[in-house]
This record gives structure tokens, sequence and C-alpha cells, in this order.
């Protein structure tokens, strides 16, 4: 009799916890996935690689490169910066869980888990506020 | 009695409220992206043209930084349908 509102208890304490990481995940990752496309699809960005791809074909031209050969190449120098899917599959797990595993990801990583962590803490403060 | 069912079908309610939000946000990036790849494709080409290079190939090399998009969606999606809790 004794050990069934402390199960409920347990599931409530369960919802609660993943309220939580909801609340946290729909503001951080949204705001995530935002920087890195606006770094990558911005005009500036555009301009920037155009910048590079225009060097690398006038370097070719001028070293007297025939023109179509020189789009080719051009077309793979951007092609090696494109093949993203490429990237993603060689650094993505057996069960597409990505493995963050190099210095800069470590570091992305770490800093995920510890912006969700402030969050939770932050949110845990407010509950333990208002239940005062 | 009721105080813990009713906390916890708040938390529940709250999650879902949560989790709409999150795919609300991730809808509006996605609608988002084709206008931002558009427009940097155009500054991309832009540039080439500059250069002296013809339109044709500027367009055909502006079409393959353009697929970055496709791949990244595409990559994306695998790490979702593969994702288990």
């Amino acid at each position: 009799m004794s050990e069934k509102p402390e199960k409920k208890k347990t599931a409530a304490e369960e919802a609660e916890e993943v309220k939580q990481i909801l609340s946290a995940v729909s503001t951080e990752v949204p705001a995530l996935i935002k920087s890195i496309i606006s770094a990558v699809f911005s005009e500036e960005a555009g301009k920037n690689m155009g910048r590079a791809a225009a060097a690398f074909y006038k370097e070719l031209k001028d070293s007297g490169m025939p023109d179509n050969v020189a789009v080719k190449m051009t077309e793979n120098y951007i092609g090696v910066f494109t093949s993203l899917g490429d990237l993603l599959k060689g650094a993505g797990g057996k069960k597409g869980q990505i493995i963050i595993n190099a210095g800069k990801g470590k570091e992305i990583g770490e800093e995920i888990e510890r912006r969700i962590k402030e969050k939770l803490a932050e949110k845990k403060a407010e509950a333990e506020e208002e239940e005062e | 009695m009721g105080k813990t069912p009713s906390l916890l079908i708040l938390s529940i309610l709250d999650s879902g409220v949560s989790a709409i939000r999150l795919m609300g946000s991730l809808v509006v990036i996605y609608l988002g992206l084709g206008w931002k790849v558009r427009k940097a494709r155009r500054a991309f080409e832009k540039e080439l043209i500059r250069i002296g290079m013809s339109k044709e190939d500027a367009q055909r090399i502006g079409a393959q930084y353009a697929s970055l998009k496709d791949n990244a969606v595409k990559a994306i999606k695998r790490s979702i349908a593969g994702f288990r809790f």
C-alpha cells in the first residue's frame, strides 16, 4: 500500500526531468542549428567561398590551363567543401549517433552539455523557489 | 491525493509543448534554409562571373555549392532515422 504513492512520485519526478530536458533542448538546439546554417549559408559565406573558387580558377587560367579543364577543376575544388555527407558518414556511429571525438567536436559536445546542465540547474532553482 | 497525478499530467503537457516548440523551430529553420541557400548561391556565382567565368559554368559550380544543403539535410535525416533512445 505504501509503495504505490512512492512509485507515482518517481514517475512524476521522471516526467519533470524529461520536461526540463525538453525545455532546455527546445531552446538550445534550434539556436545551435541556426548558427551552423548561417555560418555556411549566408551571403557573406557564399561570397567568401566564391572568392576562393574564383582565385583558384584565375590561378589555373593564368598558368595556361584550357578553360574547360579549369572549370572542371574548380568544380572538383568546390566539391571537396560540399561533400559534407561523406564527412558526417565518417564521423557518425553505427546507429546514426554522432561520435564526438575530435578536438573541436569535443568542445562543442562539452559546450552543449554545459548549457543543458546550466538550464536544468536554473529550472530546478526556479521550481524550488516556487515551492517555497 | 490528486497532487502527484496532476503534477505528472502537467509535466507531460509541458513536455509536449516543448516538443511541439522544437518541431516548429526546426520546420521554420528548414523553410528559411532554401531562401538562405539561394542568396548565398547568388553571391557565390557573382564572384565567379566577376573574375571572367561564363554564366553557365558559374551556375553549374553554383549548383554544386547549393548541393551542400541537400547533403546536410540528408545527413540530418539519416542521423534522426538511426537515433535510438
